[in-house]
């Protein structure tokens, strides 16, 4: 990582002091828990006005490859079945590469419907992070660390930016796994528990039969006698008000569970969809079934005004059957298509980010696993791809190159603290003030680490 | 795979990154040489004129902060170097971390950040060092560094606590405990504010009840309690609640909060830990048995090491062993292994031992000296070396993920006995299984080469038929060689049948007789004991090298085993150096004389019973810790808890018999104006319960809560696992058990916990926060737990002989769940509620209900579940 300060004329010390306005007191003494409250997940300002106001996290779990996705490696083809620089041989790309959109960015057709937004698409062809084992890597993009125990990206951002819809959890996640930190990875650490994510589902579960806990009642009450019940318990905390103003988030909260209630089935049910969307979404239509309800979900929670929306899509991990990716491609291509044209189409791209990555990508040798017969690639984290979309980002952009053959990143590497804070960046946050006090230290997203990376900006 | 360590990376990747390098004093000074001369002129004329104009600013004692601890301003301050040691050695020759980070190389911090310096300089630099860095600079007093640390050493938390006579205050009736309240009061007058008035009998017993127990009262104990006038009334009250059992539940369970007791290792595989509980009622049976906290202390700590003259009964013994289980059961990564692995654990050890008894946060000073307080590394790495030579033994199997199992402690009767016999059983067991498996295969094997014969000699049989057949077709002559070829062809089947025959029928008594002793071992199991976690010193104790920047790999100097530098212990033991040092370190915490371990402890206990400490940071007695709203009172009273023996129950009790804890929580105008947030206790801030007081309070209403202790955990049932491996619902089943014996396995507590604000088990958590989301609404309202505990409640309701009537029901049950009575409008808006639901039940003729009106008078119950005043200790207006 090189030391590069987002605006190359301030000097570094100049930078921080300019930026220390907005939060200010918020983060600085964090957040006093007795005054905390219903309060919390009010909207916020950033430190200054940022062209994205939420974020879309598309998690591939496992670490899809790039040499058949997103990172033309022509070299690579001609070598293949040489000896490569490590153990194996290598192996050629198992798919096929041309250029798309005005742009001319080169996708592989694993991603005919997705090509098609290539001028969207801010592709990052040389990330790196810490390790290319799952159990460091999936907490490190989820928090930013992998020891210890620390607040997801989601809570973070919910943290600072509160939330646009009183009537919704804001913070939601999709088919979370439950292996590597788990919860963890959606979880809000110290930071108040109002900001961990509101889990839609499990990994493995179709996501049209996962439920959010207790929106309805278990006891069987009337929607009259439920009302008649929540109005007496009103008229009974109206009493505790002049002992203390807490009571009056117990009041709010009341009220607002009321209201999610009826909220949150309602912007969870896609049947009031066209069927043109459905269609569009690759919903109904077998593989993409799954991951275009998810997608879908995802643009009706943001134009609900949810401010963070993590999808994940798990099974990329393809120590070997490889010949398989294309048909993993074949069930996110249409929808995360169909979600990037449908949030433009709606004039939500602007102001949402868009992330897709893994926790890291693979090698570009062959790799066989024992008793395997199908070949794959094994994990890499010193160079491989993500891309952003929307949000401020400039699309049509292919930024960073790694060697010719895609072992590591060779130039414009964006470290995972640096993909974290040139996304805080885009949401107006300085990444070095957006602080919370614990056990008597400022902590925050990247650490001590993170370069915004303004060459990416539109 | 390789796993890179945080710290590793921290090392690659700072703001500020220095290569290591042995410390050299600089050259001296008194020997003038040419060289000197010629490096004296070009340090003045080339290098000082730098570091003014390009590091000066971020890397001096005028600057703002000191960047990467770095001092260039001084001739010490530039050879001593940042918080990674020195950048570079007088006279060296080749490449140095300062040249590389002028020559702005990669993987290290381009320095000055913004613009190179001009070659011509850098070279100049070259030059310098190669003669030797003389430096014609002055030192000019003790650094910014040292300045800070002298600073810090002042701070009020290190000096020892005065005893301070008596304030003097205007209303001298005013005090119960005369030390408490004085000091109190005194505040208080100071800002001219008077105190409200005293809590209601009602409003009193119900936060008695919760505080000390966590429970609500019974009606029939608020019934005795009001109207007896007797003066020691309340006396009487506390001393029951202190000594009934579940008072230690309710204590422990702060402390286990402090010490992130859990059932799981947590991190990224999270594996279960299936004896970890011996652990909670050990602090369970110590907060009942009053123990004294510096024991409590001791014991967890070095239990294993505490010096047994024979006068300790067995029991003690386990369970001071028990005890250092709190060394053990912290959040662990299973698949990394060797030094990193054992750092990691040190590391939690020393984070937990000194946050939890010392409120510091010592882990701090794992990569760099601390910011704030004066712990300097090498104190970090002193303790390191301490707990480095201490065996955590938390178990574990060995399997995917899980490279580290340790043994475990047996405890109870004969457990070293029962443990030494079921080991040996489970050997004896696992070689008959293994031999079973190996018969069942040998038997199979042979069952297949017998149906290959029988098949070979059937085929013969054929042949020889067809043979026969064709000769006595064409009476051939009895030289037909294919005829006694066929024969013989039979005769090899039949013989080979016979023998594979035998074989199997021989095999299968041997599978048998195994197959028997299988069954007889296995019916026959033995008792197994119960096991704990625990530590134990290493076979050879050492002190350990510091790591540069916290990375492992990179080793500095060997620092001695020590404790914290800037806390003073007089008289304190040296450590022995043939042992850990664990006891020494735990005399040390424990003792009297130690500034910070009483005063944290009070100031916890205040913290639960104000609901905020005299220092509000109960787990930060640090420079950026909060100072004490009350230091003389916090300093009289950690004296007292000394000289009290390290009571917790004496110091409890003093505290609710205050005055100050008995007032009302109604605001006066006047004070609000003044003194908002009562940070001086001029009424009593009502609190929310937490997770566990909400759930066992609803269990109490419906009746069926079970106050027995259950043996053992959930998890011990579950085995050694995966956690993701477990159905979610095996983790959590149903109980009616006190909410302090739900397992606590990390990352999956149950949803009320997790709702409710219970702390993260995988931090340190002296203080809970309070939010108000609206799940929790949801839970309440909605979940199948309070709904089936409504009914439960109504049934109770309508089972009690105490209420005949719909009025005096909605009356009753208000009395259970809220310790009072309902309101006239409440009781209209109550029995709406009833006969609103009733209807709907006499209208929907599907229902046959088991219990009739359980329905509707299950809606008051969840009506007065959601409610605010039952998960809010307030006053209760009469």
């Amino acid at each position: 990582m090189k030391n590069m300060s987002a605006n190359p004329t301030v000097s570094r010390r100049g930078w921080l002091q300019a930026a220390s306005c907005g939060l200010g007191a918020l983060t600085v003494n964090g957040l006093a828990p007795s005054r905390a409250s219903a309060g919390l997940l009010s909207p916020r300002g950033p430190h200054f006005t940022g062209k994205a106001k939420r974020v879309i996290f598309l998690f591939m779990a496992g670490g899809p490859s790039q040499f058949e996705s997103f990172d033309y490696k022509p070299m690579l083809k001609k070598a293949g079945g040489k000896k490569g620089m490590k153990k194996g041989t290598l192996l050629a790309p198992q798919a096929n590469f041309a250029r798309h959109g005005e742009s001319g960015m080169w996708i592989s057709d694993a991603f005919p419907h997705l090509a098609k937004q290539a001028d969207q698409l801010c592709m990052l062809n040389a990330m790196s992070g810490p390790s290319r084992a799952h159990p460091i890597a999936v907490p490190m993009l989820h928090t930013g660390e992998f020891q210890f125990v620390r607040p997801s990206f989601g809570s973070w951002v919910l943290y600072g930016l509160g939330s646009e819809n009183q009537d919704l959890p804001g913070f939601f996640t999709i088919k979370p796994t439950r292996t590597f930190g788990g919860p963890a990875n959606y979880g809000s650490a110290f930071l108040p528990s109002t900001f961990q994510a509101t889990r839609l589902g499990w990994e493995g579960q179709a996501v049209k039969n996962a439920g959010i806990s207790n929106l309805t009642s278990h006891h069987g009450l009337s929607r009259d006698s439920a009302s008649r019940s929540l109005k007496l318990a009103q008229l009974m905390n109206q009493r505790l008000l002049s002992q203390t103003e807490d009571v009056r988030g117990a009041i709010d909260s009341l009220e607002l569970s009321d209201r999610m209630q009826s909220a949150v089935p309602r912007v969870l049910d896609i049947s009031g969809e066209s069927k043109e969307t459905l269609a569009a979404y690759g919903v109904g239509a077998g593989r993409t079934d799954d991951f275009g309800r998810q997608c879908l979900l995802a643009r009706r929670l943001v134009e609900s005004g949810v401010r963070f929306v993590e999808v994940s899509c798990n099974g990329w991990d393809h120590h070997s059957n490889l010949d398989k990716f294309k048909s993993k491609a074949e069930e996110i291509d249409q929808p995360i298509a169909a979600l990037l044209a449908d949030l433009q189409q709606r004039g939500l791209l602007d102001d949402t980010l868009v992330l897709w990555t893994g926790e890291f990508g693979r090698t570009p040798e062959t790799q066989v696993l024992e008793g395997e017969e199908k070949i794959g690639r094994d994990h890499n984290a010193e160079g491989y791809t993500a891309w952003l979309a929307g949000g401020g980002v400039r699309g049509g952009l292919t930024h960073g190159t790694t060697d010719e053959l895609g072992y590591a990143a060779t130039d414009g590497n964006v470290h995972l603290h640096d993909l974290h804070a040139t996304m805080l960046h885009l949401l107006g946050f300085d990444h070095t003030k957006l602080v919370y006090r614990y056990g008597g230290r400022d902590f925050r997203l990247t650490n001590i680490h993170g370069d915004v990376v303004p060459e990416i900006f539109a | 795979m390789k796993i890179l360590s945080h710290c590793y990376l921290a090392a690659l990747i700072p703001v500020l990154s220095t290569a290591p390098l042995c410390a050299e004093e600089p050259a001296a000074k008194n020997v003038q040489t040419a060289a000197d001369n010629t490096g004296t002129t070009l340090f003045e004329e080339k290098i000082l004129p730098a570091l003014k104009e390009h590091c000066y600013a971020c890397h001096s004692k005028a600057a703002e902060t000191t960047e990467g601890g770095l001092e260039l301003d001084s001739p010490l301050g530039l050879m001593r170097g940042g918080d990674s040691g020195p950048m570079f050695k007088a006279h060296e020759t080749e490449e140095n971390h300062l040249l590389q980070m002028l020559r702005h190389h990669d993987d290290v911090s381009a320095m000055p950040p913004e613009e190179k310096l001009p070659a011509e300089i850098i070279a100049a630099f070259e030059q310098w060092i190669r003669l030797g860095a003389p430096d014609s600079r002055e030192d000019s007093g003790p650094t910014a560094k040292e300045q800070r640390l002298g600073r810090a050493k002042q701070h009020w938390a290190f000096q020892p606590p005065k005893v301070t006579a008596l304030p003097v205050v205007k209303n001298n009736a005013w005090a119960h405990d005369k030390m408490i309240d004085t000091f109190v009061l005194a505040a208080i007058e100071a800002e001219g504010m008077k105190p409200v008035g005293d809590a209601n009998r009602q409003t009193l017993i119900r936060r008695l009840y919760f505080d000390l127990v966590g429970l609500p009262p019974a009606p029939q104990d608020v019934d005795r309690f009001v109207p007896d006038q007797a003066s020691d009334a309340v006396e009487k009250l506390v001393d029951r609640l202190l000594n009934s059992p579940q008072f230690g539940e309710r204590w422990g369970r702060h402390w286990l909060d402090v010490v992130r007791f859990a059932e799981s290792s947590g991190m990224e595989f999270n594996f279960t830990y299936p004896h970890a509980w011996p652990f909670r009622n050990y602090v369970f049976d110590a907060f009942n048995a009053d123990k004294p906290f510096d024991e409590f202390l001791r014991e967890q700590i070095a239990g294993d090491l505490l010096p047994n003259e024979g006068k300790q009964s067995p029991a003690l013994v386990e369970a001071r062993q028990i005890a250092t289980s709190v060394l053990a059961f912290g959040p662990k990564r299973h698949n990394s292994s060797g030094t990193e692995f054992q750092m990691d654990i040190a590391d939690d050890q020393i984070n937990v031992v000194f946050k939890s008894t010392l409120a510091m946060t010592v882990s701090c000073a794992r990569c760099h000296d601390h910011k704030f307080d004066p712990i300097p590394t090498t104190d970090y790495y002193g303790l390191a070396g301490i707990f480095l030579s201490t065996e955590p033994l938390y178990g574990t199997i060995k399997q995917k993920y899980s490279n580290t199992p340790t043994d475990l402690l047996p405890i109870g009767e004969n457990a070293q006995a029962k443990h030494e016999a079921i080991k040996k059983y489970d050997a004896e067991l696992a070689v008959a299984e293994k031999l079973l498996t190996a018969k069942r295969e040998e038997l199979k094997k042979a069952r297949d080469a017998q149906e290959v014969a029988a098949k070979e000699k059937t085929s013969a049989d054929k042949l020889l038929a067809a043979v026969t057949a064709r000769q006595d077709a064409t009476e051939a002559s009895s030289a037909d060689t294919t005829g006694q070829d066929a024969r013989s062809e039979l005769d090899r089947a039949v013989a080979k049948l016979t023998a594979s025959t035998t074989a199997v029928a021989t095999l299968k008594a041997e599978f048998r007789k195994v197959e028997g002793a299988v069954a007889k071992l296995r019916k026959n199991t033995l008792p197994r004991p119960h096991y704990a976690m625990s530590v134990r010193d290493r076979a050879k104790p050492a002190d350990t090298k510091l790591a540069i920047r916290g990375d492992f790999r990179n080793r500095g100097d060997v620092v001695p085993r020590g404790f914290l530098s800037a806390v003073n212990v007089p008289d304190a033991a040296t450590i022995d150096l043939t042992s850990s040092g664990r006891l020494q370190l735990a005399n040390w915490i424990a003792s009297p004389e130690n500034p910070l371990t009483a005063r944290v402890m009070v100031n916890r206990i205040w913290h639960h019973l104000f609901g905020r400490g005299i220092v509000s940071t109960v787990d930060n007695f640090g420079v950026i810790g909060k100072p004490p709203t009350h230091p003389k009172l916090l300093d009289m009273l950690a004296l007292r808890f000394v000289d009290d023996g390290w009571s917790v129950k004496r110091m409890v009790r003093a505290i609710v018999l205050s005055r100050a804890y008995q007032l009302s929580s109604h605001a006066s105008e006047q004070n609000m104006a003044i003194d908002p947030d009562n940070r001086l206790l001029w009424r009593t801030t009502p609190r929310r319960l937490e997770a566990e007081t909400i759930r066992d309070a609803i269990l109490t209403v419906s009746g069926q809560l079970n106050l027995q202790r259950p043996e053992g955990s959930t998890v011990t049932g579950l085995g050694d696992k995966l956690v993701r491996s477990i159905a979610p619902e095996k983790i959590q089943p149903a109980s009616n058990h006190r909410s302090v014996y739900l397992p606590v396995v990390r990352d999956y507590v149950p949803e009320l916990f997790d709702l409710f604000d219970f702390p993260s088990p995988s931090l340190v958590s002296g203080h809970r926060a309070v939010t108000n989301v609206p799940s929790q609404s949801l839970y309440l309202r909605n979940s199948a737990f309070v709904a089936d505990q409504a009914n439960l409640a109504a049934a109770r309701l309508l089972a009690s002989a105490e209420a005949t009537d719909d009025t005096q029901r909605a009356a009753l049950a208000m009395r259970w769940a809220l310790g009072r009575t309902p309101s006239g409008i409440e009781r209209d808006a109550a029995l709406q509620l009833v006969n609103a639901v009733r209807q709907e039940e006499a209208d929907s003729k599907e229902k046959v209900q088991a219990v009739p009106d359980r329905a509707a008078w299950s809606a008051w119950f969840l009506t007065l579940f959601t409610t605010a005043e039952f998960r809010y200790l307030a006053d209760i207006d009469i």
